[in-house]
């Protein structure tokens, strides 16, 4: 037994001498920790975009002529292993950023007791809850959480001002029941109601039922007008079959999770005539039409799953800021220098390997960028959260297609109005 | 190097978290032979109740008392003794796997609860910002992991100690002669029924004190800790190391911890560059095999139940016979 556990030890010992080695044999190289689901289906392709981005940032010329190590952990989609992994990447990897996750019931601890704490900057794609917003208002965040997923809110607001537009009168809400899930929904119910649309239930769906047919028996109950729903594919497909099935109405508004070819694909593109879904995205960007194509260049297919636009960004942004911040600069530091890389009166980067080149320089040279990334010209306000222009988008031949593109101004003008 | 330290720390803590549960498991499966696979349940009946007595007001919800950390702690850990107390009245009369389907049930329910009662328990989006013990106090990061380890390894020593006095006790020898012929305890005028449920309760509540000393380091607490893995993993490290011997236990929480977490880490180092997104994957499949041959080469676990001698020699005579019902 003990001769076993000596020889493990003597094995990774082995192992880590050997990771030292390599990396002494480059000039320099800036460890930075990625954390995503990676055996969990729709967390892969997140992941693979993040390491993506590093390859480009390297390609580039890396961060502050350092080589970027992106060393990839699996949360396993459970906190705890979350966490752990979190800790080990920042106290034996020592990263200052570390770029995760997606569910927020692990991204939330991992702020808490890991990266705050440790003063590691923390920059997710994905997550989504509201209590993240509450967490870097109190301050427990100390300035180092950062995240690409436009909050639940500007998307609530787009589908209510979709409906009003649409003239639609009365509405049943469905939501994944999960964090993000009971978030917008509740978001949404209320703009419905603040455009004076009736607002005859919110029903949740739990994950993985092998029906929802009590679900949309309850819903037609009512008889709704229409339908809002903010639903991962899943359960989005498994529900709007039954629900199409039993007769209900083909009018929908989506969130922009659905936007994936399995729900068109296996819905079938006859029965979402009516469907339109709303994202943040905006398409309207030059650089944003310049992922998709990169994006399909590099993986041979085009970005369709959730997440991906925005995981890229994320590590876009993430990574220039630490170019500027320096190759020896801490979590606080790299966080500091984000409002350089989103600058809105910056030099436009388009995000392309010669564009990440360009902004390295004009960061160096202590100037300030206005990175046009794949979810458009972010900006992040004081609680770390995105604020962006929406759109509007339904289903085509080809895939998914914009529909009308709604300004910020225009957002934050009917979001005061209904608040 | 003070990061592989400080690594350690949190990796003994976070294995000191699970080896209180799997002793909690211990007592009821290794002494007693309850099937309990609910054991999330409890962990998290002793996590939201911590936070809900120890974490800061909220508006709009219950809770967010702010009372100190230990009264929060043991309010805790006493719910989750009343959850057993509830579920063990019901359930009790059930055996095996009857009993591990009806807790599971119980588990899931309480999932289902946390996630939708917003008014109790923030609903999916959890509750967050409970005060860290002596963190307030304490200034670096490091030492604060430290103190907490010391706490968790407080906690697991006394937890320890009480079941080995337990169990070498009148009613530790009780417990297992109900594990092993409940016919023959009650004949002998043991009240099976109430043994159980008390093996029950005492579990639970040390289940639930795992939970209370995870809310109080992650600060925070939502129905994505109460997913069924942690069942899972805590029967593994159990029969790994070894049902029926706490030693066992505690070894077993350690290496399967281990295994879970090093592996994903020694991944990182070993698998070629091409390959770093199927390493979550191939992690699975390690810790898979890793249990499977567990179970195929030494199903009774590393350090398996050492039966003490009694005093009373000529009892071992009347064993055979009763085993053979």
């Amino acid at each position: 037994m003990k001769r076993h556990i000596l020889g493990l030890a003597g094995a990774s010992a082995l192992a880590i001498g050997l990771q030292t080695g390599a990396a002494l044999a480059q000039d320099c190289s800036v460890n930075v920790g990625t954390l995503y689901p990676t055996s969990v289906d729709w967390g892969r392709p997140i992941a693979e975009t993040a390491l993506w981005v590093g390859e480009m940032i390297n390609e580039a010329g890396g961060v502050d002529g350092c080589d970027v190590n992106m060393i990839l952990r699996d949360d396993q989609n459970d906190g705890r292993v979350g966490v752990d992994a979190a800790r080990s990447l920042v106290d034996i990897d020592q990263v200052q950023l570390l770029i995760g996750t997606v569910s927020s019931g692990i991204t939330i601890p991992i702020l808490t007791s890991v990266t705050a704490p440790a003063g590691v900057m923390q920059m997710s794609c994905c997550s989504s809850s509201t209590r993240l917003t509450e967490i870097a208002a109190s301050g427990e965040a100390r300035g180092l959480w950062f995240r690409t997923f436009a909050t639940a809110d500007v998307q609530a607001a787009v589908a209510a001002m979709l409906a009003r537009d649409a003239g639609i009168e009365s509405i049943t809400v469905v939501y994944k029941n999960d964090d993000w899930g009971q978030d917008i929904g509740r978001m949404a119910a209320a703009a419905f109601e603040a455009v004076g649309i009736e607002v005859h239930a919110s029903i949740a769906l739990n994950d993985a039922q092998p029906s929802y047919r009590a679900e949309a028996t309850q819903a037609l109950r009512d008889q709704p007008g229409a339908l809002y729903l903010a639903l991962y594919p899943t359960e989005g497909i498994s529900f709007v079959r039954e629900w199409l099935g039993l007769g209900g109405t083909s009018v929908m508004i989506g969130a922009n999770s659905l936007r994936s070819d399995d729900f068109r694909t296996t819905v079938g593109l006859a029965n979402l005539g009516d469907f339109v879904g709303t994202d943040t995205s905006s398409p309207r960007v030059p650089s944003a039409e310049a992922f998709v194509d990169a994006y399909a260049a590099h993986f041979g297919s085009a970005p369709s799953g959730p997440g991906l636009s925005n995981s890229f960004d994320a590590a876009a942004i993430a990574l220039l800021a630490y170019h500027a911040a320096g190759r020896d600069a801490t979590g606080a530091e790299i966080a500091a220098q984000v409002p350089r890389v989103t600058d809105p009166d910056g030099e436009a980067i388009p995000a392309t390997v010669e564009g990440f080149a360009r902004a390295m320089e004009v960061l160096s040279e202590g100037g300030s960028v206005s990175y046009q990334g794949a979810t458009g010209a972010v900006t992040f306000d004081a609680n770390g959260n995105v604020s962006a222009p929406a759109v509007s988008w339904v289903f085509d031949d080809s895939g998914m297609a914009e529909q009308r593109y709604i300004s910020l101004e225009e957002v934050s003008g009917f979001m005061a109005s209904i608040n | 190097m003070i990061g592989v330290v400080s690594y350690l720390t949190f990796f003994l803590t976070m294995a000191g978290i699970m080896a209180i549960i799997t002793l909690g498991l211990n007592l009821q499966w290794g002494y007693t032979g309850l099937f309990n696979g609910g054991v999330v349940a409890f962990f998290g009946a002793g996590a939201y109740g911590t936070m809900i007595l120890g974490g800061p007001a909220e508006p709009g919800q219950f809770g967010g008392f702010g009372l100190p950390y230990l009264v929060a702690l043991g309010g805790g850990i006493l719910l989750a003794a009343a959850l057993a107390w509830v579920v063990g009245l019901l359930t009790l009369r059930l055996r095996h796997d009857y009993l591990a389907i009806s807790t599971f049930g119980v588990a899931v329910a309480l999932e289902s609860l946390a996630r939708n009662s917003q008014w109790l328990t923030g609903g999916a989006r959890g509750m967050r910002g409970f005060p860290r013990p002596f963190e307030a106090v304490i200034e670096s990061n490091f030492l604060f992991g430290v103190v907490f380890l010391l706490i968790v390894l407080a906690v697991l020593a006394l937890v320890w100690w009480g079941i080995e006095r337990l169990v070498h006790s009148p009613f530790g020898r009780a417990l297992r002669a109900i594990r092993e012929d409940e016919t023959a305890a009650r004949a002998l005028g043991k009240s099976p029924a109430r043994l159980r449920l008390w093996s029950l309760v005492i579990g639970a509540a040390i289940m639930g004190a795992g939970g209370g000393l995870y809310v109080s380091y992650t600060a925070f607490v939502s129905p994505q800790d109460l997913l069924p893995i942690l069942t899972f993993q805590i029967w593994a490290m159990l029969i790994v190391g070894g049902a029926g011997n706490n030693r066992g236990a505690v070894l077993g929480a350690v290496l399967i911890w281990g295994a879970w977490t090093l592996s994903g880490f020694a991944l990182t180092r070993l698998v070629p560059d091409s390959m770093q997104l199927d390493a979550g994957s191939i992690q699975y499949i390690l810790i898979g095999t890793l249990i499977v041959s567990m179970l195929l080469w030494r199903p009774e676990g590393l350090l398996p139940e050492r039966i003490s001698n009694t005093r009373n020699t000529t009892a071992t005579k009347a064993a055979p016979t009763s085993n053979k019902e």
